[in-house]
């Protein structure tokens, strides 16, 4: 499955609104500056994603899962290095958790970080679009990434494409990096193409 | 004012932070981390205010505000959620909240929209 030009500009520009708008909420949440990569859109066959997120993944990785339901469902991943999540929690929890762990406090500290972050990005889709997205409650898991991805293909029979935003995002002197991924249903990804195009129209519309 | 406000959120660190906000403005805080525990908190406590999560395991905060609105019409309820969806807020007006805050929490804001609601007056959303 390809996308035209335009359909990539328009979802790009979605994307990198939705993602603006979840930097400042990590940066409100730290107190740190955020810096964030252009993001970058592309379409795997479910199939496919290990390999692509290989590239830039480690093996070992800290993700919270929310999946998302309506006219566009999926599920939404925030991806952290094992030791970015340490750090992020270290940052947000006054006492200092051990350098190469996460204890409980710490995890759900990570799994509400999360749940903001992954809702600002796709309450930001939401707004944009002008479609409404149920949350489920956020996971935390700790895993690698082969077991990340085996749940998310037995988890979701449906999920047949991912539409990997892969944006990387890095907190001013501290080692946090971190990744999103929205992976989508075909209708759903059709949707989203759809909505993205129509605003697009609607900004073209109103200037 | 000083007012005894009922925190419901199934994210310990929301329900810390909150907390937090809310005591050092003088308010006397109590918590619940899901929908049931809310409803049997509320029954016992009748609190001023409820600061109320939406997305929480088991019960969701709308069936939750809805449920409290049918025990107390008069409930005061402040929604508090990552959720910065405007057809969400729109929702959550239409069950009858006060207002609407989104996560993560600024201290001014969230003591203001209190304050306001508190005093009688729509808080607004963000």
């Amino acid at each position: 499955m390809e996308l035209t030009e335009q359909q990539k500009d328009a979802l790009t520009e979605v994307i990198n609104i939705a993602f603006a708008r979840t930097a400042a909420s990590l940066s409100e949440l730290t107190g740190h500056r955020v810096l964030l990569d252009v993001p970058n859109v592309s379409i795997y066959p479910i199939g496919e994603l290990g390999a692509a997120l290989a590239e830039f993944l480690p093996a070992e990785v800290a993700t919270v899962h929310q999946v998302f339901s309506g006219p566009v469902m999926g599920d939404a991943l925030l991806l952290l290095n094992y030791d970015g999540a340490v750090t992020l929690a270290d940052l947000l929890t006054e006492e200092k958790v051990s350098s190469d762990s996460l204890n409980a406090s710490s995890r759900e500290v990570l799994t509400e970080v999360g749940n903001i972050l992954l809702n600002a990005c796709l309450g930001m889709f939401g707004n944009l679009l002008q479609v409404h997205v149920s949350f489920s409650v956020p996971r935390l898991h700790l895993e690698t990434l082969d077991a990340l991805l085996r749940s998310l293909v037995i988890g979701s029979e449906g999920l047949r494409y991912a539409l990997v935003v892969y944006t990387a995002f890095r907190m001013r002197d501290s080692s946090v990096n971190g990744y999103l991924v929205i992976a989508l249903n075909v209708a759903s990804l059709d949707r989203l193409i759809q909505e993205a195009e129509q605003y697009e129209e609607r900004q073209w519309n109103t200037n | 004012m000083m007012a005894k406000i009922l925190v419901v959120d199934d994210s310990g660190m929301s329900r810390r932070t909150l907390r937090r906000i809310l005591e050092s403005a003088g308010h006397q805080v109590s918590e619940a981390e899901d929908g049931i525990a809310a409803l049997e908190q509320y029954f016992i406590d009748k609190p001023d205010l409820v600061l109320l999560d939406l997305t929480m395991a088991g019960m969701y905060g709308i069936d939750v505000l809805n449920r409290l609105r049918e025990m107390d019409s008069q409930a005061r309820v402040i929604i508090a959620s990552a959720d910065i969806q405007s057809s969400t807020k729109a929702l959550v007006e239409e069950g009858g909240a006060s207002a609407y805050i989104n996560k993560p929490f600024s201290i001014e804001h969230v003591l203001d929209v209190v304050n306001r609601v508190l005093q009688g007056g729509a808080g607004g959303a963000d």
